[in-house]
């Protein structure tokens, strides 16, 4: 991998923005920690020489500068790194291990570092008082170890500041790369699909991970696309098969008119019949299309919270009267609450065909029976007959196109409405059941009601 | 009717205008949608027929910015689109009504029929009257002479519909459409079963029969055999 290449990765832009923020937030932290520590450490010096003039001037009080003088002589050199002075009105040292300087009182400090401690006032930090007698007094503390420490803290922030970034960055290029390899799979992957290999999909390995979880539903979505792809393959193939026959059909009667002439009338008959062929190729290639239209999956988006109970009671008044007249009885037993999320207009064709082919296939006499329920979260309907019913072996193929049992070869119809049926419950995303009656044939729909 | 028929098909719009013109309507042809929109908002017309793909402007689009101008002329849409989404975004944009090719001339005829009385048949009629039948829109009753008739819910919405567009031909879909919101095409003949039904409750016992089925187009309701 070239390392532009690796530059260019936001996951590497983002490790630098990282990268400096951390070091920011190093920076203002070290500040924050390094005045606090200075100020605590010139307070305690503070305190110390403080009480250390107190005393002084406790054990001179009302002694004359000579009393004082022997005082201080006595306690240089006691303590390491204390700095005593005592000089008179005229700035001259009377006693002290330092000398003469400005008298000033109050704080005073001579910074300095610790890499030179040579000179005498480096890094010494003290309080000098006035006395009465014009003479001044100042007691001061070696500030090397402060020093020290300062620069100690600042050492170690600026490695570990340094050591940080240096993490931050190496990371960053790391994570970039692993990241660089996981998406050149998924582009590799999709470039292999562009050059025709529809079976391939990305490796998911299993770590469920946000990359996981992207191939995942990447691969989901390709096997949609091919699912739909091969469902498009199979109506052109379908209509290629089934509609050939017609066509055929078609073809064959009208050139048999032409070959054996005839009058006005015989023509009309032709023509007639001609046109009722071409009206149901037609109407096949409808239902082709509105089934294809359904599989894609656009329809969705119309989805709509509907009553089930009434849009059931529409298609059975609908399809009441053609019933009795064909001699069948209807039984309905609709429960309540049956809200489902769904396309209205796609269910009631969904209902309506299963009644059209209870209705067209059971015999005089026969009892259609309507039962909607819910069951939890579930709504179940089923439209149940005691005509023929379908064998068990041939349940499973009656959803697909064009495919018709024997027996209702006579009767009229495309073999395309169970495949709608199954079209919409797929929509739904449910099934369409198709189980024994005993006798007869019991379709069941089992749709996700809504809640409240 | 005077009828402006927006269609680029030279083959489709021919077989339309003859078909118009044989039922006695002036047709003009207009072949784009922006010829469309000019003549549509130029002159008055009785009705619009438009094709949803059209080179220029299409179907849609036309109709959209006829009615964003105030133009309320009927306008019928005929399409080979025959998706849902398509006549729900048809009649969205300002459509009365919608067809999908192919389809039987009778259809049509029967539609701009329909269409072309809108107009003149109010919405806040609340009486209808064919010869002796008459239905009262508020009180929901239906009475032919003198004697009362007792009538489902969706039958009174069946007889409605055929009263409202008495004299013309009402086709199978249109009353599907109409009186049951079905779309699609049911293969058992359940409007046949209905229409006997009315039938039944409408004209027997009577010597005029008012239901009338129109061959291989749909049925009528008037006065006259």
């Amino acid at each position: 991998m070239q390392l532009p290449k690796l530059l260019r990765t936001s996951s590497f832009r983002l490790t630098l923005l990282y990268a400096g923020l951390t070091g920011a937030s190093f920076l203002l932290l070290f500040g924050v920690v390094f005045w606090s520590t200075t100020r605590f450490m010139d307070r305690q010096i503070d305190i110390t020489v403080a009480s250390e003039l107190s005393e002084i001037e406790a054990d001179a009080q009302d002694g004359d500068l000579e009393h004082l003088r022997g005082i201080v002589q006595g306690m240089i050199g006691r303590v390491p790194g204390y700095y005593y002075l005592l000089q008179d009105a005229t700035g001259k040292v009377l006693a002290g291990n330092l000398s003469a300087i400005d008298p000033l009182p109050g704080v005073r400090e001579w910074p300095g570092s610790a890499k030179h401690p040579k000179h005498p006032f480096s890094g010494l930090r003290g309080r000098g008082v006035l006395l009465a007698s014009g003479a001044y007094l100042f007691v001061g503390l070696s500030a090397h170890q402060l020093h020290e420490m300062r620069e100690m803290v600042a050492g170690s922030f600026l490695s570990g500041l340094g050591l940080a970034i240096l993490l931050a960055l190496g990371g960053g290029a790391a994570m970039s790369l692993g990241v660089l390899r996981k998406i050149e799979a998924v582009s590799q992957t999709s470039r292999d699909i562009v050059g025709g290999d529809l079976q391939r999909r990305i490796p998911v390995r299993g770590s469920g991970d946000e990359f996981d979880h992207l191939a995942t539903s990447l691969n989901v979505m390709l096997d949609r696309i091919q699912t739909l792809m091969e469902g498009l393959r199979q109506v052109s193939t379908d209509i290629a098969h089934d509609l050939r026959t017609p066509l055929t059909r078609l073809r064959q009667r009208l050139e048999l008119a032409q070959r054996r002439g005839g009058d006005e009338r015989a023509f009309d008959v032709v023509l007639e019949a001609t046109l009722r062929d071409i009206d149901t190729i037609l109407e096949t290639f409808g239902a082709l299309l509105r089934i294809a239209q359904i599989e894609s999956g656009a329809r969705k988006a119309g989805f709509a919270m509907l009553d089930l109970g009434e849009l059931l009671h529409t298609v059975i008044e609908v399809y009441q009267s053609a019933l009795e007249e064909k001699g069948q009885t209807l039984g309905t037993n609709i429960g309540a609450d049956l809200r489902v999320r769904g396309d209205r207009e796609l269910l009631t064709q969904l209902f309506a065909n299963l009644m059209e082919n209870a209705i067209r296939h059971c015999p005089a006499g026969a009892h259609v029976e309507v039962s909607a329920h819910r069951h939890g979260a579930r709504v179940e309907v089923a439209v149940a007959d005691n005509g023929p019913g379908i064998p068990a072996e041939l349940r499973p193929k009656v959803l697909q196109r064009f495919f018709r049992l024997e027996t209702s070869r006579t009767t009229p119809g495309n073999g395309l409405g169970l495949s709608l049926v199954a079209a919409v419950a797929a929509l739904h995303e449910t099934q369409i059941e198709l189980v024994d009656n005993a006798p007869g044939l019991r379709a069941v729909v089992d749709l996700p009601g809504a809640t409240a | 009717m005077r009828i402006l028929l927006v269609e680029d098909d030279a083959e489709s719009a021919n077989y339309v205008l003859q078909g118009l013109q044989e039922a006695g309507h002036n047709v003009v042809i207009v072949r784009d949608g922006r010829d469309g929109l000019f003549q549509a908002a130029g002159q008055e017309w009785d009705l619009l027929i438009v094709d949803r793909m059209l080179p220029g402007l299409d179907g849609l689009g036309m109709v959209r910015t006829l009615r964003g101008g105030g133009i309320e002329t009927p306008v019928l849409f005929l399409t080979t689109l025959g998706g849902i989404d398509d006549r729900v975004n048809g009649l969205n944009a300002g459509a009365d009504d919608y067809l999908v090719k192919p389809f039987a001339f009778s259809e049509l005829a029967a539609r701009v029929a329909a269409l072309g009385r809108r107009p003149r048949r109010a919405a806040q009629d609340t009486r209808l009257k064919v010869a002796d039948l008459e239905m009262d829109l508020l009180a929901r009753t239906v009475r032919r002479g003198s004697q009362p008739i007792e009538l489902q819910p969706r039958e009174f919405l069946l007889l409605e519909c055929l009263m409202r567009h008495a004299e013309q031909v009402v086709t199978r879909t249109m009353l599907l459409e109409q009186v049951w919101d079905f779309h699609f095409d049911p293969h058992t003949n359940v409007v046949e079963s209905h229409i006997s039904r009315l039938r039944g409750k409408i004209d027997k016992g009577h010597s005029i029969g008012l239901i009338h089925t129109v061959r291989g187009a749909g049925y009528c309701l008037r006065a006259t055999a």
